[in-house]
């Protein structure tokens, strides 16, 4: 060649490396740019088809489809392709089968441009094997997602630090239609591309574990409050129980000294009743119920309380009664006294006398004590009247009988001592003073059926009564001879 | 060195069969097509040989082989005089050369079937064109 | 010792490609463009271009050796052992018959699915004119069809 030859030559192969750098610094711009799109968005579904779309309109790849690994077993899933009538995502990929399957195995690049050859060549072999009987049934070719006579293929595998996550293949049906630059090209992407995918897989499930956390922690939270509330709920229940508690420990305590007091008290007071029901009891011989009842009741004095009092004393017995008890029999004396004292006793109280005593035939009724009243000398009276009436029909009934008994009264009128007269276990009440003496002697001198008074008391009754004198009497344990009337009738 | 030129790696692709002709060390000639001379640096190039035959028994006594190939775009064939060098069973041009044996297998139903049992290393001597072999392109008529 | 059905083959839509030697054991390589069986059944002519002539027939008046292989686009292929004999120029008849060869291997390349853009450049960009004609006996026949009897001789 001479010089001008050469020099031609020389300038072709420059502008040719000029071609070729300029060529490769627009792949280089290409690269970045595609780089910048697919890092702008972590939106897998989204980074696939842009890395893709890129692919076809920028570096020309047509037919080219992403596929990734599945989580657990050996094999890859078409999860977004371009440039295919049917899109095939979601088609399977089994490790170690075809381009793609192989590159996943081995986890580096192939290029193949003469697929179409090589698979008549080993078509042909095959034929041969199976004439000779050589092959099993079970070798069959397999399925695979993509152009179904495709000459040519450049798989290359996404890897993020070494750990593989899936495929990126281009595909053509021109023969040897990818060569050392498309390799490069994809080799640079696949990069880039392989840390895109990762991040948005990382980021889908970041985002699936921010989500569950969120629940998780929105759960946590609704369980937080019921907890809460549930707690508020417990303590304020819990308070007022202890509230309640303690108004009923105050209360219980409140009883319980309630209950001292109460319990002190009430020993008295069935000290008090029991003192008080030996006294009704006590007073109750003396007094009607009523009286007894209202004298307990403090509706009078106590009346064993010892005390002075103008009281109207009456003294009644049976003239004959001793010698009609010295021949009578124990059933016909008690039978007398029964009749006698029923009637006597209606009159004491139908004329609200206090039955001081009795013995046998005898009995003392006073009148204004315990319980005072305003006419005492004047029922005194009127009762030894009725009495005197009352004996009389019994008289009568017993004369039938042969018995032989008539009533004598002596009624004084003067001061007494009154009150519990005995002892321990024993006390009665009684009176005691000159009054009852000359009550008690002028019925000794009444003769039958007479009822004997002073002529003082006769002085206060002379409106009342008819009397009649009997005479001075010499009674014993009175100096003087008393002047003594008998009460014929009542006026009136 | 470089023998081979960056405009012959079309050639080595596979898309049209090759053709390698080697001579047993008793002087018989043999000449066989075979799918594809493999590219493994600007020196050396790779036979695959998955079933044993005389091509791989001559160059074991006589190294010198010469194949053919011919590029499906531009349509210029080549003489590559080879020297056969070594035989590999493991590494990267075998690991490159399996790879594509094994996806082509597992296309064809014949995985484990056809494999590569191991890749011939050949330096080569010379790459000629063969300008007067082949009538330009844009001669032939249509 | 050629086959009826070997015969047919030869001359059918088929690639054929010769190897010879030197005298230091170096092979050659040429496709040759088209052969006919001779009627003998024993020798085989085939048309090697003019670019390889000279140094194939260097080699064949040095050792006499030759290889042929004969392969279809089926990967049926057949490998013919022999010495050579003569060698000539080709005639016209020579170069009909290259003609109606390149032809049917066209045809079948294009039935069988090969682009337009490779099976015409391929086919039809072999020189195959001018040519010298060269004629070899058979001696060994070998089936060369890949698969589990390749290799296998057959006549």
């Amino acid at each position: 060649m001479d010089i001008r030859e050469q020099i031609a030559e020389n300038d072709r192969i420059i502008e040719q490396l000029n071609r070729e750098l300029a060529k490769k610094s627009t792949e280089v711009r290409i690269i970045q740019q595609i780089s910048s799109e697919i890092n702008s968005t972590l939106d897998l579904a989204r980074i696939l088809q842009l890395i893709l779309d890129s692919m076809d309109r920028v570096l020309g790849f047509q037919h080219c489809m992403i596929l990734l690994k599945d989580e657990s077993e050996e094999k890859l899933r078409v999860f977004a392709s371009r440039g295919y009538d049917r899109e095939g995502v979601g088609a399977e990929v089994r490790f170690g089968e075809g381009v793609i399957g192989v590159v996943a195995r081995r986890k580096k690049m192939m290029r193949l441009g003469n697929i179409r050859s090589s698979m008549n060549y080993l078509m042909a072999v095959r034929a041969k094997m199976e004439e000779a009987g050589q092959l099993q049934a079970d070798h069959v070719p397999v399925n695979l997602p993509g152009l179904a006579n495709a000459q040519s293929q450049l798989a290359i595998p996404l890897l993020v630090k070494e750990r593989f996550i899936g495929v990126l293949a281009v595909e053509s049906p021109q023969p040897n239609a990818f060569d050392e630059l498309d390799e490069i090209l994809l080799n640079i992407l696949a990069n880039q591309v392989a840390i895109a995918i990762d991040n948005a897989r990382m980021y889908q499930m970041e985002e699936g574990r921010r989500k569950e956390l969120d629940e998780a922690n929105a759960k946590l939270l609704r369980l937080n409050e019921s907890l809460e509330h549930m707690v508020k709920e417990r303590t304020a229940q819990l308070e007022r129980a202890h509230a309640e508690l303690s108004t009923a420990f105050e209360r219980l305590g409140e009883q319980a000294t309630e209950l001292a007091a109460f319990n002190r008290t009430l020993e008295q007071r069935v000290a008090e009743q029991l003192a008080e029901l030996e006294r009704v009891g006590r007073l109750k011989r003396f007094f009607s119920p009523q009286l007894a009842q209202l004298i307990v009741a403090g509706g009078a004095e106590d009346p064993l309380k010892t005390h002075r009092r103008e009281v109207t004393v009456v003294f009644l017995d049976l003239r004959g009664f001793t010698a009609f008890a010295e021949t009578s029999e124990p059933e016909e004396i008690m039978g007398v006294l029964g009749e006698y004292h029923a009637e006597m006793g209606k009159l004491i109280l139908a004329h609200e006398g206090t039955l001081e005593r009795f013995t046998g035939d005898g009995m003392m009724i006073f009148f204004n004590d315990p319980v005072p009243v305003p006419n005492p000398a004047e029922r005194a009276i009127r009762m030894a009247v009725e009495m005197r009436e009352r004996v009389a029909e019994l008289v009568a009934k017993w004369k039938k009988r042969g018995y032989d008994l008539r009533l004598g009264v002596g009624i004084a009128q003067g001061y007494a001592t009154i009150g519990a007269i005995g002892f321990e276990g024993r006390w009665d009440y009684g009176a005691i003073g000159t009054v009852t003496n000359l009550a008690a002697r002028l019925c000794g001198e009444a003769k039958p059926d007479q009822i004997l008074i002073s002529q003082r008391l006769l002085g206060t009754m002379e409106e009342l009564v008819e009397a009649e004198p009997v005479g001075d009497l010499s009674l014993k344990g009175f100096l003087k001879p008393v002047s003594t009337f008998n009460v014929v009738r009542l006026k009136g | 060195m470089g023998v081979l030129p960056d405009e012959i790696k079309p050639a080595m692709e596979g898309v049209i069969p090759a053709h390698v002709a080697t001579c047993s060390l008793d002087g018989t000639p043999n000449v066989t097509a075979l799918s594809q001379v493999y590219y493994v640096d600007a020196d050396h190039v790779a036979l695959s040989f998955q079933f044993f035959n005389k091509t791989i028994k001559n160059v074991r006594e006589n190294p010198y082989a010469v194949a053919w190939i011919i590029s499906p775009e531009s349509f210029d064939s080549w003489d590559l005089e080879l020297e056969y060098d070594h035989s590999e069973t493991s590494g990267p041009v075998f690991d490159a050369m399996d790879m594509r044996i094994e996806a082509i297998a597992s296309m064809t139903g014949m995985t484990g079937i056809f494999k590569l049992k191991a890749a011939d290393i050949y330096r080569v001597k010379s790459a000629v064109k063969n300008t007067d072999e082949r009538i330009p392109l844009a001669a032939i008529d249509k | 010792m050629i086959s009826e059905k070997l015969v047919e083959f030869i001359h059918g839509p088929v690639f054929m490609a010769i190897g010879t030697r030197n005298e230091k054991l170096r092979p050659t390589h040429t496709f040759v463009g088209g052969a006919i069986v001779n009627q003998d059944r024993e020798t085989i002519t085939c048309f090697v271009p003019q670019h390889r002539a000279e140094e194939i027939r260097g080699n064949l008046e040095n050792n006499g050796r030759i290889a042929m292989a004969v392969g279809s686009l089926s990967h049926e292929s057949y490998q013919f052992k022999g010495r050579y004999v003569s060698s000539r120029p080709t005639d016209a008849r020579d170069v009909a018959i290259q003609e109606i060869h390149r032809t049917k291997l066209l045809a079948l390349m294009l039935q069988y699915g090969y682009q337009e853009q490779i099976a015409r450049p391929l086919v039809l960009g072999f020189r195959y004119q001018p040519a010298v004609a060269i004629t070899f006996r058979v001696e060994e026949i070998f089936l060369q069809t890949p698969g589990p009897e390749a290799g296998k001789k057959i006549a």
